[in-house]
């Protein structure tokens, strides 16, 4: 039946000109797509529709288009000269990527008596989807009942709370409002209501995720209003969802990466894995562009090239095809302009697969319009563009009109790592021993982490049955002072213990010389322009760095001991000096 | 917590600043104090090593650093306080300031009057609307400038400059001496943005091609900045399809405009004009709250030194006056709008009564126009007339009217420039 289904639906597209695709399904009902489309957009689209079809467990998608240029980098040569070198190291697990899932995971594991690395091709932690996310910590309506990411989203919401109280990050549960400005609107919402208070949802599939969540409240004209002052038009009603929370996914991800840390995880950045090895069907070792790395568990959170790696070791059953977002961010002296998340109903018909963004707010008030959604073939393509920008404002503009594209402080752009499926992938391998799976963790990853955390840990105490907790496992993590945040006796005590403190470096968002210091001797150190903004702030005010950037420079290469020529924007090779002028 | 109270605070120890606190304590005000951010005075003017500051005031060329030691020197010999390496981080609207420091910690500071003089910053990448990748290797000309001058390090081998204004000339010529390839300087407008003269010695003098009608529409490369994407624009400033040009470079500067930096003063909620972006000012640039003044590029963006001292010895009059009792705040209240050709008029409203001998108005024209006429006119009277040859966007018009002239009661004074009829 599902074969019959998938020929027909490649029989169709090969009808269109555009199209020559061949599928085969393999017997755990993995498929194959092989051939060639004239856009790249028609490639995901085959994707979808095939990974569409009852039964289908997901799709291989390795189809090319003709508006692209296939990028493939021969890792052979590195990895014979790596295993030539004989660096080797060793540890139980190897965690592949220092995103919020891996964080999360390394957190989680970093309770037993595990030897635990993180490696991370970058030079930061949070270097991809994770630092572009808008900070919503999503209540878990969205998402399509019965799947994985409707169980891990509701779950991950709910242990936000705890974990925020034990990792010391702020969490604002402002709720997210969904508005009305038509009578049609409140009505379905009514009938929602209905369904929920009489417990008949439940019984209709499409609404069993929805009657699930909690902490809704059905709002009337004056209360939108009292929550939502500025929202333009005439809204007559809104939706709450009182769970949602507001959080900086930076400030979530560094906190579990340093309680990692702190509790004897190893984190090593600028390290790429390039093959791992398997005897006979169990995992050997990792090969990284500086070593080899034994281990008997590998946990692949790779986000865009988990397909990639699951390659390495034959057990590839996913595509991640690249789906771009860009956001912009308004300029803080709009704080209090909104209070939550908003999103109009009318905004509520765009593609399912990926988060509708519109209006949000972070934790610090800045406003955030976005993000768009765009399929892109470069992994690596995190551009902004004109088209992205008109859309994003268009976002924005629903909500109000008075805010302008002038106060617009900086906007970018990151990748969602999306598979065909659209779910979630957490589960061992099928095929290889001390294999983990993390895949297609796109939106609502974030919100979802500590359950997608709490879920491997189960699936690692399930093949290991001797692991323990260690006597000295400390599940709490202080943060840094906050020097804007504190009142002015408490920022004088402050500077009074260590003067650092006293000295403003970036007078945009007034964060402190004592703050970068902080930063760069953090558990998780910043070493790069980039890392010290993500942590304190600096250099994320309006005018973007311009001011506070060379001192920045400065204070890494003091604390690092390195020349200021070495410092770099972003890790590789991003220098942001090229020489001394005299010498 | 330390405690004190100062007669008159001045924010910022920057050419506005400097003229300001000389002029206060000229005035018999002996309870005067600077507060900089940085560890020495004179602003942005440390890192101005070129020439042509001061032709006005000195009748000679002098470097920035030179025109700023003039103010220095003078400051110290009146032995005005400065507090260095402090920064106010708020102010209320009772006048009271926290300023704070490596070794006082916080400081409240109750004030007589407040001058504003916190000077202006750049624009950004963004807001410029560049598109594509954040690689390193995109500063604004100002930071390039500090590299260069103050650091002694060079942030790149080949440059493209975005922007023609003075600070993007200024910076191709010295990017170059110092062995930069700088591939253009680009502006977006139909005519360039910086004085005629730069044009001429820091362009034309060392063969750098400007393109105007032309601007940087992408940056390349995910890490570090490999090239940019250029493009022409109509008429309506859109980019021309075809047109688009590649240009390899690790270097993208960004002249694209100074903006006001008004952070403190937004705290105390005062009137902005939004032509301006700075402080709603009147006759002794006092704002639209009550003893806080603001001075230089606070109020709007001067192209000239000279000017940005005159108006912080305007406020330092204003500011003595007020701590004295001397300035009469009520009403009437005569406004300055710009009218024909005209962007804006600074101060932009002035009490007859305590006018100077002299009004001078600060004002800019929209569009570049041959043999020209200024006139200030009152509601039934003109008050001021002057011919000009040509005027320019770029080049800021400075007119002073005899105070004596004005009208009691007039309601509103509009400044035009109009081309003169051919009679």
């Amino acid at each position: 039946m599902m074969e019959k289904r998938i020929r027909k639906i490649i029989a169709d597209m090969n009808k269109i000109a555009d199209y020559d695709i061949s599928a085969s399904v393999s017997r755990d009902k993995i498929v194959t797509l092989n051939g060639t489309a004239l856009y790249w957009k028609q490639v995901v689209d085959a994707g979808h529709k095939v990974a569409n079809v009852k039964g289908v467990r997901n799709v291989v998608n390795d189809m090319i288009s003709k508006d692209i240029k296939p990028n493939i980098i021969d890792y052979s040569k590195k990895i014979k000269e790596v295993k030539n070198n004989s660096i080797s190291e060793s540890c139980d697990v190897v965690i592949i990527g220092a995103g919020i899932s891996g964080c999360a995971i390394a957190r989680n594991l970093s309770k037993y008596n595990l030897n635990v690395m993180v490696v991370e091709k970058n030079s930061d932690i949070a270097e991809e989807a994770t630092k572009a996310n808008n900070g919503n910590i999503h209540p878990g309506v969205l998402a399509k009942p019965g799947t994985l990411k409707a169980k891990l989203n509701l779950r991950g919401n709910e242990m936000y709370t705890k974990l925020s109280e034990e990792l010391d990050f702020e969490l604002k549960r402002t709720g997210s409002l969904l508005v009305f400005y038509n009578k049609k609107d409140v009505n379905k919402f009514k009938i929602l209501k209905f369904l929920k208070y009489t417990g008949i949802g439940k019984l209709i599939k499409p609404l069993s995720q929805a009657m699930k969540v909690p902490g809704m409240k059905w709002l009337n004209t004056k209360e939108v209003r009292e929550l939502e002052p500025n929202l333009k038009g005439e809204p007559i009603g809104g939706f709450l969802l009182t769970t949602m929370g507001l959080v900086e996914p930076f400030e979530v991800c560094s906190a579990l990466a340093e309680n990692a840390a702190e509790n004897g995880v190893t984190f090593k950045f600028n390290t790429q894995i390039i093959d791992i090895v398997k005897e006979k069907e169990s995992i050997k070792e990792v090969i990284t562009n500086h070593s080899t790395i034994k281990c008997q568990t590998v946990i692949n959170c790779a986000g865009v090239y988990a397909d990639n790696i699951a390659k390495m070791v034959d057990d590839c059953f996913y595509t991640i095809h690249a789906r771009r977002g860009a956001i912009a961010i308004i300029d803080k002296n709009r704080k209090g302009y909104l209070n939550t998340p908003v999103g109009l109903m009318s905004d509520s018909d765009r593609s399912n697969n990926s988060k509708g963004g519109g209006a949000s707010v972070t934790p610090e008030g800045n406003l955030l319009w976005g993000p768009n959604a765009v399929e892109v073939y470069d992994k690596e393509d995190k551009s902004v563009d004109a088209v992205d920008m008109d859309y994003i404002i268009k976002l924005g503009r629903g909500v109000t009109d008075e805010v302008k594209k002038s106060e617009i402080i900086t906007y970018f752009a990151g990748i969602r790592a999306a598979d065909y499926k659209e779910d979630f992938i957490v589960e061992a391998s099928r095929k290889v021993d001390g294999f983990i799976h993390v895949a297609g963790i796109q939106s609502p990853g974030l919100a979802s982490a500590p359950a997608i955390a709490e879920m491997v840990e189960e699936i690692l105490f399930k093949q290991n049955s001797n692991l323990e907790i260690k006597s000295d496992y400390n599940p709490i993590r202080v943060a840094k002072p906050k020097f804007r945040d504190l009142s002015h006796e408490e920022q004088d005590k402050l500077i009074k213990k260590n003067p650092k403190y006293g000295n403003i470096v970036c007078r945009c968002e007034l964060i402190t010389e004592g703050e970068i210091i902080d930063a760069v001797h953090s558990p998780i150190p910043a070493t790069t322009i980039d890392a010290i903004k993500r942590r304190s702030r600096a250099g994320m005010g309006r005018c973007q760095g311009g001011f506070c950037g060379p001192r920045v420079l400065e204070i890494i290469a003091r604390e690092l001991e390195i020349p200021l020529t070495k410092v770099t924007l972003k890790g590789e090779n991003s220098y942001v000096l090229h020489r001394q002028s005299r010498v | 917590m330390n405690k004190r109270q100062v007669d008159v605070v001045i924010i910022g120890g920057g050419p506005a600043g400097l003229a300001a606190a000389i002029e206060v304590k000229k005035q018999g005000i002996d309870n005067v104090l600077i507060i900089e951010r940085d560890s020495s005075l004179g602003g942005i003017l440390q890192q101005c090593i070129h020439d042509g500051f001061g032709l006005h005031r000195f009748g000679k060329r002098l470097s920035g650093c030179e025109y700023a030691d003039n103010f220095i020197v003078e400051v110290k010999e009146r032995k005005i306080e400065i507090a260095d390496k402090t920064i106010v981080i708020e102010i209320t609207k009772d006048k009271v300031i926290y300023a704070m420091n490596e070794i006082d910690g916080i400081t409240e500071i109750k004030c007589g009057a407040i001058i504003l003089a916190m000077g202006c910053r750049e624009r950004t990448r963004s807001q410029a609307f560049i598109w594509g990748t954040r690689p390193s290797g995109v500063l604004t000309a100002g930071t390039v400038q500090r590299y260069i001058n103050i650091e002694g390090y060079l942030p790149g081998e080949k440059a493209v400059i975005l922007g023609s204004g003075d600070i993007g000339l200024i910076m191709a010529r010295r990017m170059t001496l110092e062995g930069i390839e700088v591939k253009g300087v680009y502006e977006l407008m139909e005519s360039p943005g910086g004085l005629t003269r730069n044009i001429a010695q820091c362009l034309v003098d060392y063969n750098i091609p400007l393109h105007l009608s032309t601007t940087v529409i992408r940056t390349h490369g995910n890490k570090k900045l490999e090239g940019v994407t250029v493009a022409k624009v109509d008429k309506d400033r859109q980019v021309i399809k075809g047109s688009e040009e590649y240009i390899e470079c690790d270097l993208l500067v960004l002249a694209v405009g100074l903006i006001p930096e008004n952070e403190l003063s937004n705290q105390l909620n005062i009137n902005i004009d939004t032509r301006t972006k700075g402080p709603v000012v009147d006759e002794y640039f006092m704002t639209s709250m009550e003893g806080v003044f603001a001075a230089g590029n606070v109020v709007t963006v001067f192209d000239l030194v000279d000017y940005v001292s005159l108006t912080g010895e305007l406020a330092g009059r204003g500011a003595a006056k007020y701590v004295k009792g001397q300035l009469k705040m009520d009403k009437p209240i005569t406004r300055l709008e710009p009218g024909e050709n005209v962007s804006f008029v600074v101060p932009q409203y002035v009490r007859k009564h305590n006018l100077e001998e002299k009004l001078p108005l600060y004002f800019r024209v929209k569009q570049k126009l041959e043999k020209v006429e200024v006139t200030a006119v009152g509601n039934d009277e003109t008050y001021y007339k002057k011919k000009h040859r040509v005027v320019l966007p770029p080049e800021m018009l400075v007119e002073e009217i005899i105070s004596s002239n004005i009208k009691e009661g007039d309601k509103k004074i509009t400044v035009n420039v109009m081309e003169v009829s051919k009679e």
